[in-house]
């Protein structure tokens, strides 16, 4: 009997994830209360019960190559009920951060953010160093203080303070790189799941269907167990980023509106834009979003011992960290344009903005970002499945 | 009885219901030494009434027509203290309460006069009891020295009794003694403890009451409980009487070499549970093979047990063992992975607290599935099939240990009988086809020889009987440590498969029934079921034809027969069950207080209306310990029946002789309905197999019954259980019904 699958079991792959916080998978008795009560768990591929299982024997290769973590939303409806304290929801997301070290591109970076708990100050310090060395090298012009930028006309003009262009470098650098590495990850994840399960029907329907899904929250209706702050914290999170990516696209346009690639869109207003302008709106109202999103994902963070909160891992926090960083820095940064805020200080904020902004970028195929893509390929799996046994 | 009085309580609805004056009427009319009615007989007030009553006529029979036996016992019983008999005949359970329906008033009426005509019948007929006077032994011999002999021997020498432990090993502590430690005991049940088998041992050793024999066996016990007489061989050759015996003998690792399938023998890193603990207790774990610390350990749990061509059942303890000794092996060495393979993990009651603690504690894996089998090619590979990890699978290990069951260290008595016997027939029998049949059977029977452990000198075998894969018990639920033989109780892994600390409350409770048996010897009392009761059988041995029926039904092997066949009794091995009673063809066995005749005296006594009176009649005999309290708890709960249904409860359907049968059909009584326990595997009977033996007796009376010209359907078996209650309105019913279709007995009148 030549076809029995040996099993692969690995134990440094145990004892890495027992030390990333899924060591109650141990106490796990597989009695599967918490696929019984799970009401996101498809029929033809019940969880969280046999990923605990395959996350107790090492199994690597199942884990990975499996859509059921990325179908799961941590309501803990699971670890609630669970007989053993397993906490199933904790170990899901204890799973699904080990899949993002696993699948990265390149690995070491995986492993880099996976090992946060110890690799953080790097992973902040890093851009920052970044920053402060190319401005060094650039020379550093403060608006208000440089002599040779005149006296402030009553707003703070950032762009004196770094020049456009090298924002651009920068994060198109950046963007170009996040996405090459999750297109190859995603690409490895979905031919995985493509052969751990079969699928049929039309990738794009299904990825369509997915997109309605997340932009709804359609999901997060069947679990409404005391998951408030982090149903409505992340959908506004969500939208505020969508709203500030959309009005950085459109501060691009604006700003070369008069170059060949844009000037036949023949837009009319100079910039600075007035704040008036609907792009403004768009970015203010995308900046209320994130403060209250963030304020309701971090008051939701902050309930230790509250099964349906679960555990916060040191991955879960750097990135809600980083997240929060983003959104205060963001936020003062415009305010300190339309206060006398000191120029350092404004300055300061600004490029700290723009190191966390960096940070972010890098760290998003590796971080806990990376669930946009995982969790995006395994909804349009599920649709695509949703019919094979 | 010579002079007898029939009181008759008219509260909880009696009065109402009957007619008083008539039922006296026909007390009167039977003959009786005086009548009385109350209104509550068992207040003060009336049972002062029955005490005047008593001492005014000299009574010695009271006949108390009030309600079931089991109300108001203890109020009743009180009367009989001065000396007078007493029985009692449920008119409210049987009449005045279930009968309330019926159509005509005199049905009622009828139906008490009828109870009260029987109840008369009944008490005429005892006899005064001469309760057993014998020596009996305060001695309680312990077999076995395990936990559960070493717990027995500690408990009845606590309790004042001289102890004898007898050990076949040379040292003391059983299948326990050599291991590393034991499941624990003590809240919060995280932790292995330390093993109490040495602790134990000292004790015994060091307590003055406990004589202890290693290296000895039993040659022969012969005798009843209270006056065992035990000859003991090995460097002791001693004899001695005791009064009762604990049979905790132990059992032994199910034999692995059977488990070629699960690599045993065919690598050499392939070692059961008890060859790894050797290991533990050495802190050296490696692999045999070649002596290399194993990365991985894989336990495979039900190794032979739980399947049917090894061990059909469950040992109880190899799971938490297996728990154990994972939480040891990471004390010595904590980079050894373990992994379990089972197919269910058992940790009943509070060892969950002890999986819990195993699975945090050793992080170990463990994965159901069916190991199929186990290759050995360098590294060890178990083939899984129907894994929770998957359809089939394999898992690689360097040490696989197989938590291997136990097999029971008891002697089959009865097969041993068998075997004996078929030696003999095959000598001695006087057909060329017995002789051959006796001689096969002798062959396939062969390897009980000389598995004898107790020797006892009963016509039965001389060991305990077993009751299912071995194990010798008789009835768990009612009598936890009761075997099939009186005042010999077993304890311990012998009696059934169980852990360490189970095994410790086992030896306690064996050592305190033991110790009961002596006491209640004394008293010349039965020690159960019918406890307290001191009448035994009496053989009238002039008449008996030697036909063995009594001393191969008696389920207690209460009976040793003499060279002729001729019954010799052992009074107190005897648990007045009456089987032999209704085994009896010559009907020579009879107790002071329940006969055959007194029986057939009461069938008689009930009056049987002629055919056009259209008024069938049927006798209902009904087992005492279930059925007739269902009957009670259906009257209290107000179910109602047929008012031609008659009651006499008897001790055992086992004790219905064939003789009521005929008496009651030939007397025109339309049909006879038997109710007692259910039989077969699950068996209730509280003596083993009494409502079996009665269907085995129903299929020989079909034929006496066609002779006379009698439908066979009008005698019926119903097996019911105690909480099956609800089900009695509709069997006395449909019975009536079946009858009423037959038409009415034919012989009627005659």
């Amino acid at each position: 009997m030549a076809s029995i699958p040996v099993l692969h079991t690995s134990s440094e792959f145990r004892e890495e994830f027992f030390d990333r916080g899924g060591e109650n998978a141990a106490r796990c008795y597989q009695c599967a209360t918490c696929s019984s009560v799970c009401e996101l768990a498809p029929a033809n591929a019940p969880f969280p019960r046999r990923q605990i299982l395959w996350a107790q024997w090492g199994l690597e290769d199942r884990l990975v190559s499996d859509a059921g973590p990325w179908l799961c939303y941590q309501c803990n409806d699971c670890s609630v009920r669970c007989p053993r304290e397993v906490n199933p929801g904790d170990v899901m997301a204890s799973i699904r951060a080990m899949v993002v070290e696993k699948l990265a591109t390149p690995a070491f970076l995986g492993k880099l953010v996976g090992n946060v708990k110890k690799t953080w100050p790097l992973l902040v310090l890093g851009p920052l160093v970044y920053w402060l060395i190319l401005l060094g090298a650039t020379g550093i012009h403060i608006p208000g203080i440089d002599p040779e930028l005149g006296a402030l006309d009553g707003r703070f003009h950032y762009e004196h303070f770094v020049p456009h262009i090298l924002i651009y470098f920068t994060y198109f650098a950046a963007t170009f790189f996040a996405l090459f590495t999750m297109w190859s990850s995603g690409r490895r994840f979905w031919k995985m799941l493509g052969t751990s399960q079969a699928r049929t029907g039309s990738f794009f329907g299904a990825l369509i269907g997915a997109f309605f899904d997340i932009a709804t929250h359609k999901k997060f209706r069947s679990c409404d167990r005391g998951v408030f702050k982090r149903k409505w914290g992340h959908f506004l999170v969500m939208w505020g980023f969508v709203g500030a990516a959309i009005t950085s696209g459109f501060a691009v346009v604006y700003l070369y509106r008069e170059t060949v690639f844009f000037s036949w869109l023949n837009l009319q207003y100079s910039y600075p834009m007035p704040i008036t302008h609907w792009v403004k709106w768009l970015g203010n109202i995308s900046a209320v979003a994130l403060v209250v999103g963030g304020l309701l994902l971090w008051l939701n963070r902050r309930n230790p011992g509250d099964k349906l909160v679960g555990v916060t891992t040191p991955f879960d926090r750097f990135f809600l960290w980083v997240v929060l960083t983003v959104i205060a820095t963001g936020v003062l940064t415009e305010l300190f344009r339309f206060i006398a805020a000191p120029p350092v200080l404004a300055c300061a904020v600004y490029v700290i903005h723009l190191a966390i902004v960096l940070t972010l970028f890098l760290t998003l195929p590796y971080s806990k970002f990376a669930h946009i893509l995982y969790r995006t390929l395994a909804m349009t799996h599920e649709r695509l499945t949703a019919e094979n046994g | 009885m010579e002079k007898i009085g029939v009181f008759l309580c008219t509260g909880c609805g009696i009065g109402e219901a009957i007619d008083v004056d008539e039922v006296i009427e026909a007390a009167d009319e039977v003959g009786c030494a005086c009548t009385l009615t109350h209104e509550c007989l068992c207040a003060p007030e009336g049972l002062e009434a029955i005490r005047g009553a008593v001492s005014e006529n000299e009574l010695d029979g009271i006949l108390v027509a009030a309600c079931s036996e089991r109300a108001k016992t203890r109020e009743f019983a009180a009367l009989t203290e001065d000396g007078p008999s007493m029985f009692r005949i449920a008119v409210r359970e049987h009449c005045a309460w279930p009968l309330k329906d019926a159509e005509e008033d005199e049905d009622k009426t009828m139906a008490a006069q009828d109870l009260v005509r029987m109840g008369l019948a009944r008490l005429d007929g005892v006899k005064a009891i001469e309760p057993l006077e014998e020596e009996i032994s305060d001695t309680v011999m312990v077999v076995g020295s395990g936990r559960a002999g070493l717990e027995a021997s500690l408990t009845a020498a606590g309790l004042g009794h001289p102890v004898v432990l007898v050990e076949k090993d040379d040292h003391l502590g059983g299948l326990l003694a050599d291991q590393l430690s034991i499941p624990p005991e003590q809240p919060p049940y995280e932790a292995p403890e330390a093993n109490p088998i040495p602790g134990l041992i000292d004790e015994v050793n060091a307590h003055d009451d406990i004589k202890v024999l290693t290296d000895t066996g039993i040659t022969e016990i012969t005798g009843q409980p209270g006056q065992f007489k035990v000859s003991l061989n090995g460097s002791s050759g001693l004899e001695m009487t005791v009064g009762s015996i604990v049979q905790a003998t132990g059992a032994k690792p199910y034999d692995a070499s059977k488990l070629g399938h699960l690599g045993y023998g065919a690598s050499p890193d392939v070692v059961t549970s008890h060859e790894f603990e050797n290991m533990l207790v050495d802190g050296k774990i490696t692999c045999p093979s070649d002596g290399r610390t194993p990365g991985r350990i894989a336990y495979i749990q039900c190794a032979g047990s739980r399947d049917e061509n090894h061990l059909k059942y469950c040992s109880s303890e190899c799971c938490i063992n297996t728990l154990r000794q994972m939480m040891e092996v990471k004390k010595i060495d904590p980079s050894i992975e373990n992994a379990v393979i089972y197919k269910d993990i058992r940790a009943p009651g509070l060892m969950e607290y002890f999986f819990l603690a195993a699975q945090k504690e050793t992080g170990g894996m463990m994965a159901r599935g069916e190991v199929d089998r186990i290759e050995a090619n360098g590294k060890l590979s178990i083939h899984m099939t129907d894994s929770m990890l998957g359809d089939n699978v394999a898992i690689d290990a360097d040490l696989v240990v197989l938590a291997v069951g136990m097999v029971p260290q008891s002697a089959d008595g009865e097969l041993i009988r068998e075997l004996h016997d078929s030696v003999h027939q095959a000598e001695t029998s006087e057909s060329s086809k017995v002789r051959e049949n006796s001689a096969a059977r002798a062959e396939e029977l062969a390897d009980f020889e000389g598995t004898e452990i107790l020797n006892l000198d009963y016509r039965q075998g001389p060991d305990l009987p077993t009751l299912e894969y071995g194990f010798p018990d008789s009835h768990f639920i009612c009598f936890p440590y009761e075997t099939r033989r009186t005042g010999i109780y077993a304890a311990g892994t012998v009696h059934a498969p169980m852990e360490s600390v189970q095994a410790a409350e086992d030896g306690l409770g064996a050592a305190m029934k033991a110790v009961q048996c002596i006491e209640m010897a004394k008293r010349g009392e039965a020690v159960h079921p019918r406890a307290g009761d001191t009448a035994y059988p009496d053989f009238f041995l002039q008449r008996c034809t030697d036909c063995k029926r009594c001393t191969e039904e008696c389920p207690f092997g209460t009976l040793n027969e003499n060279e002729k066949g001729t019954p010799e009794l052992f009074p107190l091995r005897c648990r007045r069950c009456g089987i032999c009673m209704g085994a009896c063809p010559e009907r020579i066995i009879s107790f002071p207080d329940f006969s055959v005749l007194m029986i057939a005296e009461m069938i008689k006594a009930m009056e049987v209306p002629d055919e056009d009176d259209e008024k069938p009649r049927i006798l209902a005999l009904m087992c005492e310990n279930d059925a007739v309290p269902a009957l009670d708890a259906a009257a209290a709960n107000g179910a109602t029946w047929n008012p031609w249904v008659r009651v006499i409860p008897i001790r055992c359907l086992g004790s219905m002789n064939i003789v009521w049968l005929a008496e009651a059909l030939s007397r025109g009584i339309d049909g006879v309905i038997l109710i007692g326990c259910k039989y077969g595997d699950d068996y209730q009977c509280h003596y083993v197999r009494g409502s079996e033996l009665a269907n085995t007796r129903l299929e020989n009376v079909g034929e006496t019954l066609e002779r006379l010209a009698l439908e066979p359907e009008r005698v019926k078996l119903v097996e019911l259980s105690h909480d099956e209650f609800g089900r009695i309105p509709q069997i006395l019913d449909d019975f009536a019904e079946e009858l009423d279709e037959m038409g009415p007995n034919p012989l009627k009148g005659f």
